[in-house]
């Protein structure tokens, strides 16, 4: 028999405490004294006590119900009389923004006016608010009992609800109709919009208000959904701040430009965030930064974007904080910033084709100035210029990335869908089908920096250079190209020995090795092979020469470089063409001699290997005496030098040897007996007739063109200036091609790649025997990828082809086109 | 006991019917949720300023045991294995008209 403790509650018997009558009037209108007094803050006489131990008593002989509605009535009245018209003495009809025109109120009146209402009503409210408290705690024994048995609301609860009835719900006055609510969120909304305009308002006291609303639920039960605030307030609040936000938008951006209209909206959006914080409820921020979001930046960013200060003129005038600012903006509405990524995609691209459009203009004014004169310059100015604008390209676009990849640390936080996205703009341009000589520049821009461009720079330096060209490399689609003309110009700089650095060849080779891959690269390699061992060999030639023991002073010294075929462009040295090439040159005898003697040798140590001479690509150096003949300026001796020719101006050189001083030879007869191609001979003749510096050959008659007829001698009066001369031939550096040449090289490189589509055709095709047209094609994409893209026509082509063979063939009656692999 | 003492004071003063006074702490009146209304600074009733409450309908001999039980419950308030406090049958019924009417 414990009483207490636990919370069980044993009703006691109906006698002892509590005298057995208990007249309810009495008590009540005792308790409605009290009552009065506690709304007038009057309760400090007042004895807890006492006043618990009648509502106890009242509850405790089943008046609770009579005394639930007794104190719901002497709220209602006490807030409709009392409270009500003290709230409307703090209304005066200028607190509101729309009754501005007929009175003559300032802002300041006004905002003064709405604060004594909001005033009036908060204090209204927490007064409210502590009377409950004290009448719910006399009241308590109702609640636990009969409130909790008949599930109503606690007396509290009740009260607030009849504030909000009586109060905020109801007319101002009976003469006017707008409910204290609607003139309340008037207020507030008014206020804000005030301090949006600048000025300093209480933020407290709207806070307080806010609490008042949030407090407050529309229906009485006490679930978030239909707050007060949440279902007048805030409704109210995200219109009018659209409303404004719209207006205002479109009002900032017709007076500034991007910049300041991102820098607006970045501090718009911050101000919200903080009002929510200091103002209103953070359950409203994201509400309020959607609406004001949606305003200011997703309905006006494209707009912004193509400003003409917009996303173009910042990226031309670095304005990395303005970029940033935008970006922050795009980010907010759209994860993917699809818009500023647009923009900035789309000026890469219209830079990058300006780029590519200067670079064709460069290398096509060239070929368009006329004239005759100087025939010999024109070319290698026109060679020059096209170098030139390959260089300026690559540096150009080199450039251009550079910028951009500053934008995009500075501004854009380094994002990675930004950066692909970039990455995917440059490799647009870049690949452009408008510019098909991205290979070729890039390849002719290492050409030119192992050429010359590294001399005298550090190894730091020379690095640098070399990753930029890799970067362009990595945005270069058909890697095959690259790799033709790289080719082409390595073999070039190895045979002649342009390159300044052997090193750093094979620094780059093994950059791109990481790049591209082995394959890429082993032919490359091989070349280098090559020369190596040409070395040795040429070595240990001399020395198989020396052992043989004839010492003959007039002996030819052989350099030899022997190169695999397959690994070499020789075609695109010209040494293949027109199938002239078959019938080699005659070589004098001195130099036929050691000729064979190398292929002796040469066939002593590799048996079964043939040895063809590329007479086109050699050169030698000659010791010439010119006899003493009266020059011009007066003097008289025999003059030495050491000519360094080509091996064909070689051939032509010692031919004259034979011939008297003035007779001549036809360039029939040095054809004849020299069987040289004629246009390689004719080229050489230029560089030995024509060139002004080089004239060891008098040409009948002096013209630039070599025709059949003409006659040539060799020139006694020849004089140079050094004693070493060295005999270009005409069109030997590395130059970017003509359309012709160019046509060519895509011609062969399109056989080429038919075969890599071939291979891997069959490759995928030996390994899922069956397969589908669309998915074979999807396959043989992915595997080629990395060298080139082909069209799908070739893919198409190849399949046929292949189908024609008999390495594949057609499955009847398949739902979709499929194809069989045939072993 | 000083009669308008603002200050939160430690002890308050229960009173009998009977005129019997009894001083506990603020904390072991407080368990009565009836006392605890009485005594919460926030109301402004008498109570509250004298730190004193009356009771017109509970003798010296029950309130001494429901302070003997405010105590108790304070004393054990998280403890396990209780010992009963001793509660004579006599006074079993009013001691638990008295709980209901103080709420503890």
């Amino acid at each position: 028999m414990i009483a207490g403790r636990g919370k069980q509650r044993i009703r006691p018997p109906r006698r002892g405490l509590a005298s057995s009558a208990v007249d309810f009037d009495s008590i009540w209108s005792l308790l409605e004294t009290a009552f009065r007094q506690i709304h007038t803050s009057n309760a400090s006489q007042l004895l807890y006590e006492e006043l618990y131990r009648h509502a106890y008593q009242v509850v405790l002989k089943k008046k609770g119900e009579e005394l639930y509605s007794s104190v719901s009535r002497f709220e209602h009245e006490w807030l409709s009389e009392d409270v009500r018209s003290e709230i409307y003495a703090h209304y005066s009809p200028q607190m509101l923004p729309h009754t501005q025109a007929l009175t003559t109120s300032t802002a300041t009146e006004r905002r003064m006016a709405g604060e004594k209402f909001l005033k009036g009503l908060k204090e209204a409210w927490s007064h409210h608010q502590v009377c409950m408290s004290m009448i719910a705690d006399v009241c308590i024994y109702m609640d636990r009992t009969y409130c909790n048995d008949n599930r109503l609301p606690s007396i509290y609860t009740t009260a607030m609800n009849l504030f909000r009835d009586d109060i905020l719900q109801s007319p101002i006055t009976t003469n006017d109709n707008r409910p204290v609510l609607h003139l309340l969120n008037q207020v507030i909304l008014d206020q804000i919009q005030m301090e949006r305009d600048g000025d300093v308002i209480d933020k407290h006291l709207i806070k307080s208000c806010v609490y008042m609303l949030e407090s407050l639920s529309e229906s009485g039960d006490e679930s978030k959904a239909d707050r007060l605030y949440n279902v007048s307030f805030e409704v109210d609040y995200l219109e009018t701040s659209r409303a404004f936000y719209s207006r205002e938008a479109d009002a900032v951006l017709r007076d500034t430009d991007a910049g300041t209209y991102c820098k607006h909206a970045g501090r718009r959006i911050y101000e919200e965030e903080d009002r929510c914080r200091s103002t209103l409820a953070e359950s409203t921020m994201p509400k309020i930064q959607q609406v004001v979001e949606d305003e200011l930046v997703r309905n006006k960013i494209v707009e912004v974007v193509d400003m003409d200060s917009g996303v173009w003129f910042m990226l031309d005038n670095d304005r990395f904080e303005e970029l940033s600012l935008l970006y922050n903006l795009n980010a907010r509405v759209d994860d993917r910033k699809s818009v500023v990524t647009r923009a900035v995609q789309q000026r890469i691209v219209a830079l990058g084709d300006d780029i590519n459009k200067a670079a064709l203009a460069a290398s096509q004014s060239a070929p368009a100035a006329p004239g005759d004169a100087a025939e010999k310059s024109k070319p290698s100015a026109q060679t020059n210029q096209q170098t030139a604008a390959a260089i300026k390209w690559v540096e150009d676009v080199l450039a251009l990335k550079d910028k951009f990849d500053m934008v995009w640390k500075e501004s854009f936080q380094q994002d990675n869908m930004m950066q692909t996205a970039m990455t995917r703009s440059f490799a647009d341009f870049i690949n452009s089908t408008n510019f098909p000589r991205t290979s070729e520049y890039i390849s002719l821009f290492i050409d030119e920096n192992m050429k010359k461009g590294i001399k005298g720079k550090t190894e730091a330096e020379i690095d640098t250079v070399l990753d930029k060209a890799i970067i362009l490399l990595r945005y270069v689609q058909d890697k095959d190209l690259f790799e033709r003309y790289y080719k082409k110009h390595l073999c070039r700089r190895l045979l002649m020995n342009k390159s300044i650095s052997n090193e750093v060849e094979k620094q780059m080779i093994s950059k791109m090795k990481i790049e591209l891959g082995n394959n890429f690269t082993t032919k490359l390699e091989a070349m280098f092979k090559d020369m190596t061992i040409s070395e040795e060999l040429t070595a240990s030639f001399k020395k198989h020469v020396e052992g043989l023991g004839d010492k003959d002073p007039r002996r030819i010294e052989l350099g030899i470089n022997v190169l695999t075929s397959m690994t070499w462009p020789l075609e695109t040295m010209g040494s293949m063409d027109e199938g002239e090439g078959k019938q080699s040159a005659v070589f004098p005898v001195a130099v036929d001699r050691i000729k064979q003697g190398f292929e002796k040798f040469y066939n002593l140590k590799h048996s079964g290997r043939q040895l063809k001479w590329l007479a086109n690509m050699g050169s030698a150096d000659i010791k010439a005496v010119f006899p003493k003949v009266a020059q011009k300026d007066g003097s008289f001796k025999e003059r030495r030098h050491e000519l360094n020719v080509s091996t064909y101006a070689m051939i032509i050189l010692i031919l004259f040897n034979d011939v008297p001083t003035d007779q001549h030879l036809t360039f029939e007869e040095i054809h004849a007996r020299t069987n040289i191609p004629k246009a390689d001979l004719i080229r050489n003749l230029q560089s030995l007739a024509v060139a002004p510096k080089t004239r060891i050959l008098i040409k009948e008659p002096m013209t630039k063109d070599v025709k059949p007829t003409d006659k040539f001698f060799f020139n006694e009066g020849f004089n140079g200036k050094f004693v070493k001369i060295k005999v270009g031939v005409v069109s030997s550096g590395n130059k970017v091609e003509s359309d012709r040449e160019r046509r060519e090289t895509e011609k062969k490189n399109d056989n080429s790649r038919a075969f890599c589509v071939e291979a891997a055709i069959v490759r995928i095709m030996k390994q899922r025997k069956e397969l589908a047209h669309s998915q074979l094609v999807m396959e043989t994409l992915s595997q080629v990828a990395a060298q080139f893209k082909p069209e799908v026509s070739m893919i198409k082509k190849r399949i046929d082809s292949l189908i024609e063979r008999e390495y594949l063939e057609r499955i009847e009656g398949a739902k979709v086109d499929s194809y069989r692999y045939l072993a | 006991m000083a009669d308008s003492n603002k200050e939160i004071s430690e002890y308050v003063t229960l009173v009998s019917n009977d005129d019997f006074e009894f001083e506990v702490l603020r904390s072991a009146a407080c368990i009565s949720g009836t006392m605890r209304k009485a005594f919460d600074p926030a109301s402004g009733f008498k109570e509250t300023t004298q730190n004193r409450m009356k009771f017109e309908n509970i003798n010296g001999v029950i309130l001494e045991k429901v302070c003997e039980y405010l105590y108790y419950n304070q004393k054990w308030a998280d403890a396990k294995n209780v010992p009963d406090m001793e509660i004579p049958p006599e006074l079993c019924l009013e001691l638990l008209m008295t709980a209901d009417f103080l709420n503890c």
